[in-house]
């Protein structure tokens, strides 16, 4: 091991990961999903006072809550995701501009939004998404597996020795930053994935990742490179191209919403193998399985559960009148749950359910941008760990674990305590 | 005709098509996207027509249309 790779290393060995289970940031909240049937059944569409966070305030003085519309079944959220005119997305914008900058694509309406995603989007294209999965994915994959394997114990904590470790990583792979500094790189990019826990530093974090940022694009544009970084700063579509704040926000957009939802979400698939062991042995009996396994293991456990948005006119939707400048909440989550759509096995994780689309991903121009790489990735995670960690299962007398998917607005895994034969 | 099945026809609206690539998801070899990151059809027969309908309700924006014999297919 190099020396930055220890110190990276060490950076994640020091890093809870559990503690970002606590109180407000994914919410406290360990199954969701009958409350989310309750509301689907009785108020499909509802104006609720929620807190966001207790005691959250600047001075810790007072919860900070936000009057919104929530809405529950799938059609319903569709239309809202799709309709984007109703619908705009400042709402995002102001959450989110604060710490990525007032250019972060997923606070855009149209036109900006059209023209600053035509520009990204071609870096993130199945196609040329492709080069990075055996030279990049599979490598980082491999070495974190390395690790495990080289203690020779025969189990490990697949939250904090893997998963939370690969996203990270790819993105700097892809990003092109050279590997000197990947340690300040994953620093800042853990701090800022973690802004609402400890928001001074996740906003220092951001600052200083937008100062690196500049330096890296200004040495791509004098000297090109086979990398994203590369892509966006030469990327034009009828002559148009992204000014520099633009690819700053867009930049470190890419740790929160490529990082975070993939550790997630990957997460989320393996608890669904580990918990349901005859569907993890159909899984490596049959390999042909694995696309429709990752769609339903992000159906079942999407890691991400809302979306927000605000109404830019009066709107009649499931018989109730959002009026004009009131937020909306589109739980996609609970749409991916909808027994109209996926019957009453829908709470069910069931990797030979017949595959239609989902929500998970969102809908409307503001789909995720990243859904070929995350599927890439959750491809790469599964395939590595059921080939090199034979009879893989959970660690039934870990002490002090009762490993278990948890929050609100984030899920994820506390932990991934396994065994395996070494 | 009679006793013959009718072909589906598959448009797409080069206007609203975002380019996510989820058609050619759904149903690869039926799609694919172009050089400037649109979607259009490589060969209709390149995949059943279950894969094709669930790559029109997959799109994000709507914008892939399926008729048959002139009428909407969903």
């Amino acid at each position: 091991m190099t020396a930055d790779e220890a110190a990276i290393a060490e950076l994640y060995d020091n890093f809870d990961a559990g503690a970002q289970f606590e109180g407000s940031v994914a919410g406290n909240v360990r199954d969701p999903y009958p409350e989310l049937a309750r509301k689907r059944r009785e108020s499909p569409v509802e104006g609720r006072t929620m807190t966001l966070f207790a005691g959250g305030a600047a001075d810790g003085s007072e919860d900070v809550t936000q009057d919104a519309f929530w809405v529950y079944r799938y059609d319903d959220v569709s239309a809202v995701l799709r309709d984007n005119e109703s619908f705009s997305s400042e709402s995002v914008r102001e959450m989110m501009g604060l710490v990525m900058g007032p250019y972060v694509m997923v606070g855009l309406d149209e036109p900006d939004h059209k023209r600053h995603r035509n520009l990204v989007a071609q870096a993130f294209r199945q196609r040329a998404l492709q080069r990075w999965d055996g030279d990049l994915v599979v490598p980082i994959a491999d070495q974190l597996l390395d690790r495990i394997l080289a203690r020779g114990t025969g189990e490990a904590e697949l939250v904090r020795d893997f998963t939370y470790r690969l996203p990270v990583q790819v993105i700097a792979g892809i990003l092109g930053l050279p590997p000197g500094d990947y340690p300040k790189f994953h620093k800042w990019a853990l701090a800022l994935i973690n802004v609402t826990a400890d928001p001074e530093e996740g906003i220092a974090a951001s600052e200083s990742l937008r100062e690196y940022f500049a330096d890296v694009c200004e040495l791509r544009r004098k000297d090109p490179r086979d990398d994203v970084i590369s892509d966006l700063v030469h990327a034009e579509v009828d002559g148009e191209r992204l000014d520099e704040e633009e690819i700053l926000s867009f930049c470190r957009l890419l740790l929160p919403a490529g990082a975070e939802t993939t550790y997630r979400a990957t997460g989320n698939f393996l608890f669904g193998l580990l918990s349901n062991p005859d569907q993890m042995a159909a899984l490596m009996a049959d390999p042909g399985l694995m696309t429709a396994a990752i769609e339903e293991s992000i159906r079942w456990e999407p890691p991400l559960l809302i979306v927000s948005r605000r109404a830019t006119r009066d709107v009649e939707l499931g018989g109730v009148t959002i009026p004009a400048g009131a937020d909306v909440v589109p739980s996609t989550g609970s749409a991916c749950h909808d027994e109209t759509r996926w019957g009453d096995t829908s709470e069910q994780f069931d990797i030979r359910r017949e595959p239609q689309p989902h929500i998970a991903f969102g809908a409307g121009p503001h789909m995720c941008l990243g859904i070929h790489l995350a599927r890439m990735e959750m491809r790469a995670t599964v395939d590595r760990i059921l080939t090199r960690l034979p009879n893989l299962r959970f660690d039934p007398d870990r002490a002090g674990t009762d490993p278990h998917i948890h929050g609100e607005t984030f899920r994820s895994p506390t932990g991934l305590p396994v065994l395996f034969d070494a | 005709m009679r006793g013959e099945p009718v072909a589906l026809e598959i448009s797409i609206n080069r206007e609203t098509c975002m380019g996510s690539g989820n058609c050619s998801f759904w149903a690869p070899g039926v799609f694919d996207l172009d050089d400037d990151g649109i979607a259009f059809v490589v060969d209709i027969d390149a995949g059943p027509e279950e894969k094709i309908i669930l790559a029109a309700q997959g799109c994000p924006t709507q914008a892939i249309t399926l008729t048959r014999d002139g009428r909407p297919v969903e």
